[in-house]
Formats: structure tokens, sequence, C-alpha cells
């Protein structure tokens, strides 16, 4: 089936299946639904990041992947929904910081092929999308139903800082989420 | 299932030792009130059932719910909620899941809409387990987390 025809009203885990089935996933379908969000920190201050990648040898708070890293472990995968990046406030990656000036230019790899590319989330960017108290937002949300990311494929973020206004390029520290619907390992046999 | 269909809200709030990060909910009950916790033991009756679309966060310590956290939700043997992380949604910093996002959430307050529905059957255990990054808890200060949602509640019906 074109891509095209899954547009339209499908619903995210109908696309989660979809791209399992094309993959040749065929247990997905019986793992456990949930919310998901992963994220990832890159806590010494530069003008350019590549977060996810590496994950393994970081801990909480500085990213929630655990061992596996930047790939989630057989019949668990993300369908990417959402895409937000902050500014942690130190490099012990507790807590970050909103803003209103920089943005984020971005690339979202899955395995060896970039599935997003060149992307711009900009400060205050998604107005019309998001009424978030009074702070500008910072989140991007992914047209069309998101971008699945499948058990154990790598995956990863390359991500430029900028000045929103200036358009100059900002040496910080960055993190970033990836957020949307979710599967979790689910045995249903007795092992 | 026979049952009154209804909105649910169950909760379960602990007190806080100090350097404390490791939060385990609905487990313990011993000498909590009703206002502690609506519930008596972590699993709904036999005629009762749920589902969580929304989870509620609020505590007055001392560094706040704005540091990064991680929130596992386990029904039964199944975690259906793995390592979430629910301080986007805290204050407005401009990264909150939500595009309606509350100008009221604060740094002691937070709510996550789901995107998936989470069932708890009834008669099932669960239990949720928060860690938090930042330690700086003093003591008896206190942290509630709740599951809110719909759900079926026992109705007599005809069977008497």
């Amino acid at each position: 089936m074109p891509a095209r025809n899954i547009k339209g009203n499908v619903q995210a885990q109908d696309k989660i299946l979809y791209v399992a089935n094309k993959l040749g996933l065929s247990s997905l379908k019986y793992m456990q639904a949930t919310t998901r969000v992963v994220y990832d920190q890159s806590t010494t201050a530069a003008t350019q990041h590549t977060l996810f990648e590496g994950a393994a040898a970081r801990s909480f708070p500085l990213t929630n992947l655990g061992a596996n890293g930047n790939q989630f472990q057989v019949d668990e995968a993300l369908l990417v929904e959402k895409i937000a990046f902050f500014i942690p406030d130190a490099a012990d990656g507790e807590n970050f910081t909103g803003n209103t000036n920089r943005s984020f230019k971005f690339d979202l790899i899955i395995g060896n092929k970039t599935v997003m590319k060149d992307v711009v989330v900009e400060a205050g960017g998604q107005q019309a999308f998001y009424t978030d108290g009074t702070a500008a937002s910072l989140v991007i949300d992914l047209e069309g139903v998101g971008i699945l990311i499948p058990p154990q494929v790598e995956f990863k973020i390359q991500a430029k800082l900028m000045n929103s206004s200036t358009r100059e390029a900002v040496s910080e520290r960055v993190g970033c989420y990836l957020f949307g619907t979710g599967v979790l390992l689910n045995f249903n046999t007795s092992i | 299932m026979p049952g009154q269909q209804t909105t649910r809200y169950i909760y379960d709030s602990v007190t806080t030792v100090a350097g404390q990060t490791s939060f385990s909910f609905f487990q313990t009950f011993a000498g909590k009130n009703d206002l502690q916790t609506n519930l008596t033991t972590n699993k709904l009756d036999s005629s009762e059932s749920m589902v969580i679309k929304s989870i509620y966060l609020r505590g007055n310590i001392t560094p706040g719910l704005t540091g990064h956290s991680n929130l596992n939700i386990t029904v039964g043997n199944q975690v259906v909620l793995k390592d979430f992380n629910l301080a986007f949604n805290a204050t407005n910093r401009g990264v909150s899941f939500d595009r309606l996002h509350s100008g009221f959430s604060g740094t002691t307050v937070l709510e996550v809409r789901l995107l998936t529905d989470i069932v708890i059957p009834p008669q099932v255990n669960f239990k949720a387990t928060l860690e938090l990054a930042e330690n700086t808890t003093l003591v008896s200060e206190n942290l509630t987390l709740g599951f809110k949602g719909y759900g079926t509640i026992f109705s007599a019906g005809s069977t008497f």
C-alpha cells in the first residue's frame, strides 16, 4: 500500500501496526500499549549536539533510556508524535529551564535513515497549537500520525542551537524528548 | 460487565523523609486516613475497574516537581507505563506534552494526559514507583499521586 493511503483518519496505533507489519514484526500487536517519553541531555555547552547516541553510558537523570541506550528492546517501540527541546540548567542534568529566544535545528535519524531533515523548532513557533501558560512553546507536533522508531534500531538526534532573532549559533547545553504512543514488551505466554 | 459507569479518581499520598528520592505508591495503606488515600488495598473490587486517562502529582516537597522524574506503573506483573518523565508538564517552560497547558501549572502540581488507555482490571494488584532527580526533600513532606479516568463501580441492579 502506498504511504499516502495510510494518511487521513489513521490513528497512532494503526500506524504502529502498519509499519510493524511491513517490517515483519508479527508479535508487536500483542504487546502492551502505553504513552511514552524518552529524553536525553548533553550537558556540556556546545553549538552542536548529538543526542540519544551513547545514552547507554549515561544514567538517570541525564537520560531515561537505561542500559539499552538509543534502541528499544525486543517488541518495544515508540511512535514519535511530539519533539521538544530544553536547556539543562546545570551539568548534573537534574532540572532545566524554558527559554524564549533559542531555536533548535535538528535531524532525526533512525537506523541509517534520516527521517526528519533540517527541521527547526522555533521558540514560540507553535503558538497556533500550544497554549502553554505564558511560555513560548518549544514543542513540535509531527504532522500526520508520527514516525515510528521500531525495536532494536538505533536512533539519534543531531541538533544545533541558534538565537531565534539574530540566527547566530549559540553554545549551550541541550536536552530533547521524544513523546508519543509506545509499545512495551508483554509476554503473552508462560516462560 | 454489569456495573455503574463512572468517572473514577484514585490516589495515594506518601510522607517523605530527608534525602529520599524514590517513592512507592499504592503499596502501603496502614496508618493512612481517607484524605491520604481513598483505597484500602492495592486492587479494585471484584465489580470495579477503571481506565487511567491522566496522572496527577502534587507535593509540598522542597525542590518541587520541576526536576526530571521517572514514573513506573505496574498492573499485575505488567509494566504499563515505563520510565515516564512527568517534569515536562511542570510549570510553563514551553515543553508540555499537552497543547492546552494550564498557566496555573506550578512547581508543586502537575497533570499529564495519557495518549493510550491503561486498564486496571478488577482484583489485580497495581502499584507505582516514582524516582526524582533532585533529593533535597525535607522531613515529613507529602507527595500525592492520583490516577483519573473512567471506570465501573458496583451496581446492585436486579441481582438482589
